[in-house]
């Protein structure tokens, strides 16, 4: 190859994996929208107990770990006032008659694991003073004050940096405390050695504020399992965890389930500071109804991603496909598929030698596909085939010119949609018309050529190629099968660039093609025949 | 590989003569002079290069209503379509019947498989050629109506149905491999290797046959005529290379196939070009046709004329 040519294919093969490489890196952007699937819809209905006219209640906020999108708490005959100057937001509705009926939040929240592995030892002496509301220690009986200065003696002498003595807490408190439901004092936890949640929680909480460790406990939520999502038991509790603050981070501690630095995805955070919002959640004072259930679209969140790109205000924010109308978008998400399923095509034409009908016929057999159904678009294709061998033998002996006679086969061609459509009843795409139109002429001109080729090349010749027509279309189809693929291409139309370039070397590939095996190896065989004959000679 | 075997007896691909020798060699702007056998025709002529005679060329639809005025004085005759390909779409009549039927004569003509056409169906086989069904991109077209071409009598033994012609590849001028096709039964009389004539290799120097193929089968005889086909040995062969030489000079395609057919009375005649002439000559030569390219490529003296570069032909290969 030229110098020239190969530069030029390198540019292409290139250029489009850094700009993904610079995207990925640079602009923090993902590759992928997020799937939808990914997501919850979370519910929340309150009803404050009593007769008041304006309540508050913990709302979830985006933070590490845990994104809140679309979120619907308006409600016409209420004000309501979102608390979100702290890290957690708090909701207030209010009204000028009592409150009698429930107000209800929904969102769509999306949870991802936290992990911190590594946490480096911390020395801090002195925080800032937003932070010295998590270092107050809470009053205790002085016969507590003594137990616990005693156990502080037994478990923590020895060690000095912060995080140790976080995970030494953590360890005495997740492994010594049992579970019981029932006791739900710490007073009664240090004689009995067993506690709820909760006081498991506080109790982490007053030994490590103790330590001078900032500490928090915070109100979440489980997500249910698969299971229970199947039974409907989706009715949901507030349940409690820790979070302390080392090396300038809100460290996850779960005494109840034992996880130190971390936070699996099944956990929604409510409320990062229990102490605000004690008296809100407790049901003496509102009843409450949770619940949670994953969305089950499998579909890729496109509007979120489209504000992460607008965010950006790169390059690349300006000249994405999200920025498109829908429906220019979904046209576009198809069509950027093609140039593939013509890369598949070259492929099994240059390089195996597939023979096939016309040469954009697969990749128009695959739109068709795509554009109605794999059922049905077999289905018409049988029948197109049917029909030119139809003609062939029944038209043909009319000697009518060519254009009525085409003009004959565009007419059953339609006859054929409607006969299917009175067969068939949920045949949505039929009314989606520009669809209709399109395959009806390319249908057409398919079935007289495929007569000629009756006629000229003979059936089996003729079936043979409609055979490899239609592998590489339902090849071309199986891309569409991969939503991620399209997704991704739709995300990243630069790869056409790279769609080129391997074009490129498709175009430039001069070697044998597997199809010129099969047809040469006669000839290797007679030569090699008659090259051994030469050799038996004297 | 599973290709060193093809490679090392220097098959040449489809790839390969695409991207290395008709791409390179051949200029598309000189691809209707051979594709468009109105326009070859009239080259011929201009380059005294013997084609046969055109009697009628139909443009369009509105020529088919006098057709059998004008078909009237011919007895025999080929229909084919200026653009058409791999001998599809040709017809020929190798008699004219009158008849007289209420006063009126009418027309039928005898095709060379013996079965008989009525005018019309010759008036529709004509229009399916004006519309494009056999053009090689699907346009509209023209008809010829030429005249058709005697057999020569070595043939007899070794043809059924039809007339063989003789494919020379023409490369920068330098005839590199030929073969004879002959029409069988089931070509229908056509010398078409894909409708299933034989393909017999021709040894460059002599004009004799060497191998021979059915459907890229290796045969020894004729299916139809049970003669062996490795007695045969074609004559006036200097003049049939020098004439596939001369077309390179006519039409400037460097990589090129002449179909040459030999009449009883005028030696060989050019029938038509093709600028992208099929791969499967190879399989009746039982030899590949890169090493020949090579050497014209990188050996062969430039300049020479047409009758000289026959001759080098027939030295080296």
């Amino acid at each position: 190859m030229k110098k020239l040519t190969v530069l030029i294919t390198v540019l292409l093969l290139v250029t489009p994996l850094g700009i993904l490489y610079y995207k990925a890196q640079v602009l923090n952007l993902s590759l992928l929208p997020q799937m939808v699937d990914d997501v919850w819809n979370f519910h929340l209905s309150v009803r404050p107990k009593g007769e008041h006219t304006s309540f508050s209640f913990p709302i979830p906020k985006s933070g590490p770990g845990i994104r809140v999108s679309d979120e619907k708490i308006r409600r016409k005959d209420l004000e309501v006032f979102i608390d979100a100057s702290s890290d957690s937001n708090l909701a207030t509705w209010s009204s000028r008659e009592v409150l009698r009926t429930r107000v209800t939040y929904t969102a769509r929240v999306d949870l991802k694991p936290l992990s911190y592995k590594k946490i480096p030892k911390d020395f801090t002496k002195t925080y800032p003073k937003g932070l010295q509301r998590y270092l107050k220690e809470p009053k205790l009986l002085p016969e507590d004050d003594e137990a616990i200065a005693n156990l502080e003696r037994a478990i923590l002498e020895g060690n000095e940096d912060k995080t140790s003595l976080a995970r030494k807490i953590f360890y005495y408190v997740e492994e010594e405390i049992q579970r019981n439901t029932s006791v739900k004092t710490i007073h009664q936890t240090l004689n009995t050695g067993k506690g709820s949640p909760l006081v498991k929680a506080r109790l982490f909480n007053v030994m490590a504020r103790r330590q001078e460790i900032p500490s928090r406990i915070v109100v979440m939520i489980r997500m249910p399992d698969l299971k229970q999502q199947q039974e409907g038991t989706n009715k949901l509790r507030f349940t409690f965890a820790n979070e302390v603050f080392l090396n300038n981070k809100w460290i996850p501690v779960d005494t109840n389930r034992g996880f130190f630095g971390e936070r699996p995805d099944d956990f929604m955070i409510v409320h990062r500071n229990f102490e605000d919002v004690e008296k809100l959640i407790s049901k003496k004072n509102v009843s409450y109804i949770i619940q949670a259930e994953r969305s089950r679209i499998n579909k890729y969140n496109k509007a979120e991603f489209k504000k992460e790109v607008v965010r950006t205000d790169s390059l690349f924010s300006k000249f994405s496909l999200y920025r498109l109308p829908l429906p220019l978008q979904t046209m576009f998400t198809t069509i950027l598929l093609i140039p593939i399923g013509t890369l598949v095509l070259s492929l099994a034409r240059n390089l195996i030698g597939i023979p096939t009908f016309g040469i954009f016929t697969p990749v128009l057999l695959t739109l068709f596909f795509k554009e109605t159904s794999f059922g049905f678009g077999m289905l018409f294709f049988f029948v197109v085939v049917l029909v030119g061998i139809g003609e062939r033998y029944v038209l043909d002996k009319f000697y009518l010119l060519a254009v009525p006679r085409l003009s004959i086969i565009l007419t059953l061609v339609i006859m054929l949609m409607i006969g299917y459509s009175f067969v068939s009843s949920d045949l949505d795409f039929m009314f989606q018309k520009h669809l209709a139109f399109f395959p009806i002429v390319i249908v057409t001109t398919n079935i007289e050529r495929l007569s000629i080729m009756i006629a000229e090349e003979g059936i089996v010749n003729t079936l043979k190629t409609l055979l490899g027509t239609l592998i590489i279309a339902v090849l071309g189809y199986s891309l569409y099968s991969i939503p991620a693929l399209e997704m991704f291409m739709f995300t990243n139309p630069e790869l056409l660039l790279t769609v080129i370039g391997l074009l490129i070397l498709i175009g430039k590939y001069k070697g044998y093609r597997l199809s010129e095996f099969l047809r040469f190896r006669d000839l290797v065989r007679q030569k090699k025949k008659q090259e051994s004959g030469f050799d038996d000679l004297p | 590989m599973i290709f060193h075997e093809l490679k090392r007896l220097g098959i040449l691909g489809i790839n390969n003569r695409v991207g290395r020798y008709i791409l390179r060699h051949n200029k598309r702007a000189n691809y209707p002079l051979v594709d468009n056998k109105v326009l070859t025709a009239k080259r011929a002529l201009a380059w005294g290069i013997p084609t046969p005679e055109n009697y009628l060329v139909v443009e369009n639809y509105g020529s088919l209503k006098h057709l059998q005025r004008k078909l009237e004085g011919y007895s025999s005759f080929v229909i084919k379509p200026a653009n058409g390909s791999q001998g599809n779409g040709i017809i020929v009549i190798k008699e004219v019947l009158k008849e007289e039927v209420a006063g009126e004569t009418r027309i039928l003509c005898r095709r060379s498989n013996d079965k008989l056409m009525e005018l019309d169906e010759v008036k529709h086989h004509i229009s399916g050629i004006l519309s494009g069904l056999y053009s090689l991109s699907g346009q509209s077209d023209a008809a010829i109506i030429q005249a058709k071409i005697d057999m020569h009598p070595i043939f007899n033994d070794y043809s059924f149905g039809g007339i063989p012609d003789i494919r020379v590849i023409v490369f920068e001028g330098y005839p590199v491999m030929s073969m004879v096709r002959l029409p069988t039964k089931s070509s229908d009389g056509k010398a078409n290797l894909h409708q299933g004539a034989i393909g017999a290799g021709l040894c460059l120097a002599t004009g004799a046959t060497n191998n021979a193929v059915i459907r890229n089968q290796v045969i020894t005889s004729h299916p139809d005529t049970g003669h062996l086909i490795s007695g045969l040995r074609l004559p006036h062969w200097k003049e049939i290379l020098e004439l596939a030489a001369r077309c390179y000079d006519m039409v400037e395609l460097g990589y090129l196939g002449a179909d040459i057919v030999l009449t009883p009375d005028h030696g060989p005649i050019l029938l038509e070009l093709n600028a992208r002439p099929g791969l499967a000559i190879q399989i009746a030569n039982l030899s590949g046709l890169v090493p020949r390219l090579e050497k014209i490529r990188t050996e062969a003296p430039k300049g020479l004329l047409a009758t000289e570069r026959a001759a080098y032909s027939m030295r080296n290969f």
